[in-house]
């Protein structure tokens, strides 16, 4: 006897390409929304949590500052280093400057008159610049802002010192 | 002679079934991380606006904040990705010496929403707090 050998129907082949054409539609719709919001969106930097103890070290620093020196030994405000004359929790005074200059970290350095006592050093920051803000009152601001790597703005934050009497 | 059989119609449904469910469950999962990862990236933005925006509502001279313009002063090009949006901000006296400043930003045609709001108490001091 010989035996009969069949393929498979053409319904059959229909129907299994249509629900893989389905399936595959799905997937290249939720992979581009996926890809669309990758290029709209700046990288998130602030759950990562070195970038937030900075934000918040500098915020605190910030709100305690009398005063922003020009000058203080070797450094210079510029948009990579910041200088602060801030208040310490002994009620004395304390200069911290915050080096930006090397790409992808920041040193955080506390002197007590021109002895530098601190140097508190954070990686795998962003490119962070730092800029002045003037408020209505006349108030001088820090405003800090970090670009991610598609030059898109992912930081960008106001600290303002409280005032002092 | 052995009959050689394959699989019956109910097996076949079952096996697709099944494979439904882990398929959908799995896309909309994958579905649903998306939406929160692009609600937290919103969120994050939102609120630098808001804090921002904040600190400088927070310095207007009391007497004069009914007076300000009922939108956000500061810059807002951090809000870029979620054009198009608004900022509103209201101001309510509560009390002659209190004032409730709330900060909105609305993205996503007004169907999502940010807020901060802070309270403004006449001192009778600098207009600094």
């Amino acid at each position: 006897m010989v035996k009969r050998e069949r393929g498979y129907t053409m319904m059959e082949i229909v129907v299994t390409l249509a629900v893989f054409g389905i399936f595959l539609m799905i997937v290249v719709i939720l992979t581009a929304e996926m890809r669309a919001n990758e290029k709209r969106y700046p990288i998130n930097y602030m759950a990562h949590p070195e970038v937030s103890a900075v934000m918040a070290r500098m915020r605190k620093d910030v709100f305690d500052t009398k005063y922003y020196p020009a000058t203080f030994q070797s450094y210079q405000q510029t948009p990579k280093t910041l200088i602060l004359y801030t208040l310490r929790q002994t009620g004395f005074g304390e200069t911290v400057v915050y080096d930006f200059r090397s790409s992808g970290e920041v040193h955080r350095k506390g002197f007590n008159a021109s002895e530098q006592t601190t140097d508190w050093v954070a990686h795998g920051l962003p490119d962070f610049t730092i800029g002045s803000f003037t408020l209505g009152t006349g108030q001088d601001a820090v405003r800090i802002k970090a670009l991610d790597d598609q030059n898109r703005l992912a930081i960008d934050e106001i600290f303002v010192p409280r005032p002092h009497d | 002679m052995r009959k050689s059989r394959g699989f019956s119609l109910i097996e076949v449904l079952v096996g697709l079934l099944i494979l439904t469910i882990v398929i959908t469950t799995t896309i909309s999962m994958f579905a649903e991380r998306q939406k929160r990862m692009r609600f937290a990236n919103e969120t994050i933005l939102a609120y630098q606006a808001l804090s921002n925006e904040a600190e400088i509502w927070r310095r207007i001279d009391f007497a004069s904040l009914d007076g300000q313009p009922p939108t956000f002063q500061s810059d807002t090009s951090i809000l870029a990705p979620m054009a198009p949006f608004s900022t509103s901000v209201r101001v309510d006296t509560t009390r002659a010496d209190l004032k409730n400043v709330t900060l909105t930003v609305r993205w996503s045609n007004a169907r999502r929403t940010a807020k901060l709001a802070i309270v403004r108490v006449d001192t009778g001091g600098s207009s600094l707090w």
